[in-house]
């Protein structure tokens, strides 16, 4: 009950800063304490639900207590409401084509054992995750933390499929299709692009999701997993590889999935920047799994911060905890067992001595020195991409 | 008293019509609030995606909601007759607005 009270007021109180101030622009906390939804989808458990056409599944934030994201709660985010509800695992292929010696159609069988077998634990975000950390509100869905996860991926070499195909000489952009379809025939399809000097051997072609093939709702029965990229380019469902010699303008390359191409990567609402780039590579994030705003904490007691961080694949050097406001930081313990792409986890043990609320920030930094910065120092921009502010959670001492 | 019904299924049953079989994804009762206007969403907005697509949005300006739906119009090709934007906007500023024009 007491719990409840708190958390209402803490987001009245965030509403009352944002009614001040609605003209300018401005970036704070994602939201937190969406409800999850009394109902299940496929595969997953309940989870936060944004719509169920095209499904769109937020996690909790007690999800990045762990290393690892579970499969049936990690997020899910789709485009397109048409996507296959059945897939027939004998006759599904994946064709490679365009400026190839060879075209090949690969079954699931094929791709299993007639290529080598590699792992990567990665760390999936979309470009969106935390959008809701800016106002006025950029366009897309709302997300707070969860819009993330990271899981052990299995399958095959990008590289290795297109060596069998044999690239030939003008082979320069590659475009990746998967089965979601727009339900009118006039809007884009969603069609990633990807320079063939991005794609390294860390590129794979994954059927497999910590262990277990991937459900339905995160790509099944194929998705391309791109390590250190956000979420837009790892196009599930994948069942088409072109090979092109030219970038094709299509809406979801240019419109969507891109930044302000200046230093800051920041615009304002009235002057949206003239130039874009695409959002491509992480930044250094970290998010707060336990405790969760709101809970209460006993004074005196042990409090074991949890947590995950994570960046492009540079990897995480330190994650710093401040429980007086940002003045002293102090260095948590960190768990790195999965290599370089996937989440660090953090811990850092704490007893509260003061009664009342209680603020605790997570900031990570890199092995390339890049910190996160303060929510109000990220600068707007108009597709809501990239929040990475130092993250923040409310508690109260009791 | 605004009256809030639940609606299950509207008008999107067949999107997922096209392959049938080994996963069913299922359909949200949204709290659509009904009014002059809705008629024109469910025939306009509901094609592509849900409603909690707009809602999720949050309480926004007329000007904002005016912009989303020539957002739909340019970039994914909505086909929205002129005389039904207004309707639309109208009903989206009345029961999901914030009051302000801009
Ligand atoms: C022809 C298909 C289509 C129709 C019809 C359509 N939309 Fe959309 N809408 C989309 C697509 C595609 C997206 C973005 C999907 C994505 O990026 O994941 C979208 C996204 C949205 C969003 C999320 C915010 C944003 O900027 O992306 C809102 C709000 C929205 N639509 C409102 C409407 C309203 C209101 C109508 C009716 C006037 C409407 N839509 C009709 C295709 C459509």
């Amino acid at each position: 009950m007491q719990r409840r009270e708190f958390f209402k007021t803490s987001i009245v109180a965030s509403a009352a800063i944002l009614g001040t101030n609605l003209a300018a622009a401005e970036t704070h906390q994602p939201k937190v304490g969406q409800r999850v939804s009394e109902m299940a989808f496929p595969e997953k458990r309940p989870m936060i639900t944004y719509s169920d056409r095209p499904p769109l599944l937020e996690s909790t934030r007690a999800t990045f207590a762990r290393g690892i994201t579970q499969n049936d709660e990690f997020f899910v985010r789709w485009h397109l409401p048409d996507i296959p509800t059945h897939i027939d695992l004998d006759a599904y292929t994946i064709k490679i084509n365009g400026l190839v010696e060879k075209e090949l159609n690969i079954s699931l069988h094929e791709l299993k054992n007639d290529y080598e077998q590699v792992e990567v634990t990665a760390v999936l975000q979309c470009g969106g995750n935390s959008r809701s950390a800016f106002t006025p509100i950029p366009g897309g869905i709302q997300w707070g933390s969860g819009a993330m996860g990271c899981a052990k991926w299995k399958g095959v070499r990008l590289s290795d499929l297109l060596n069998k195909a044999g690239l030939k000489k003008d082979a320069h952009w590659i475009g990746f299709n998967g089965l979601e379809k727009a339900a009118y025939y006039k809007t884009p399809n969603f069609v990633r692009e990807l320079e063939l000097t991005e794609l390294d051997d860390h590129v794979i072609v994954a059927y497999q999701m910590n262990d277990e093939d991937l459900p339905y709702l995160n790509g099944f029965p194929l998705r391309l997993v791109l390590p250190g990229y956000y979420s837009d380019s790892w196009v599930k469902m994948l069942s088409n590889i072109t090979v092109t010699d030219k970038y094709k303008s299509l809406f979801f390359m240019d419109m969507a999935y891109r930044v302000p191409d200046n230093k800051t990567e920041g615009e304002t609402p009235e002057h949206h920047a003239k130039t874009t780039k695409p959002i491509t590579h992480m930044n250094v994030k970290s998010v707060i799994g336990y405790p969760e705003n709101g809970m209460q904490v006993y004074h005196n007691s042990h409090v074991v911060v949890r947590g995950v961080a994570f960046d492009d694949g540079h990897g995480i050097n330190k994650v710093m905890i401040s429980v007086d406001e940002g003045k002293t930081w102090e260095e948590a313990l960190l768990k790195q067992e999965n290599g370089r792409y996937a989440f660090t986890e953090f811990r850092f043990a704490y007893k509260p001595t003061k009664y009342g609320k209680l603020h605790i920030m997570a900031k990570a930094i890199n092995r390339l020195g890049n910190e996160q910065p303060f929510a109000k120092e990220i600068p707007w921009n108009h597709g809501g991409y990239k929040y990475n502010g130092i993250d923040v959670i409310t508690v109260e001492v009791v | 008293m605004k009256k809030i019904i639940l609606i299950a299924t509207l008008a999107v049953g067949s999107l997922f019509a096209q392959v049938k079989g080994d996963m069913e994804v299922p359909y949200i009762s949204y709290q659509i609030k009904m009014g002059h206007g809705f008629d024109a969403v469910q025939a306009n907005c509901l094609m592509c995606h849900s409603f909690g697509y707009i809602l999720n949005q949050g309480p926004q300006s007329r000007l904002f909601w005016s912009k989303k739906v020539d957002k739909m119009i340019t970039h994914f090709k909505a086909p929205i007759m002129k005389d039904d934007k207004k309707t639309v906007v109208d009903y989206l500023f009345k029961h999901y607005g914030n009051g302000k024009l801009k």
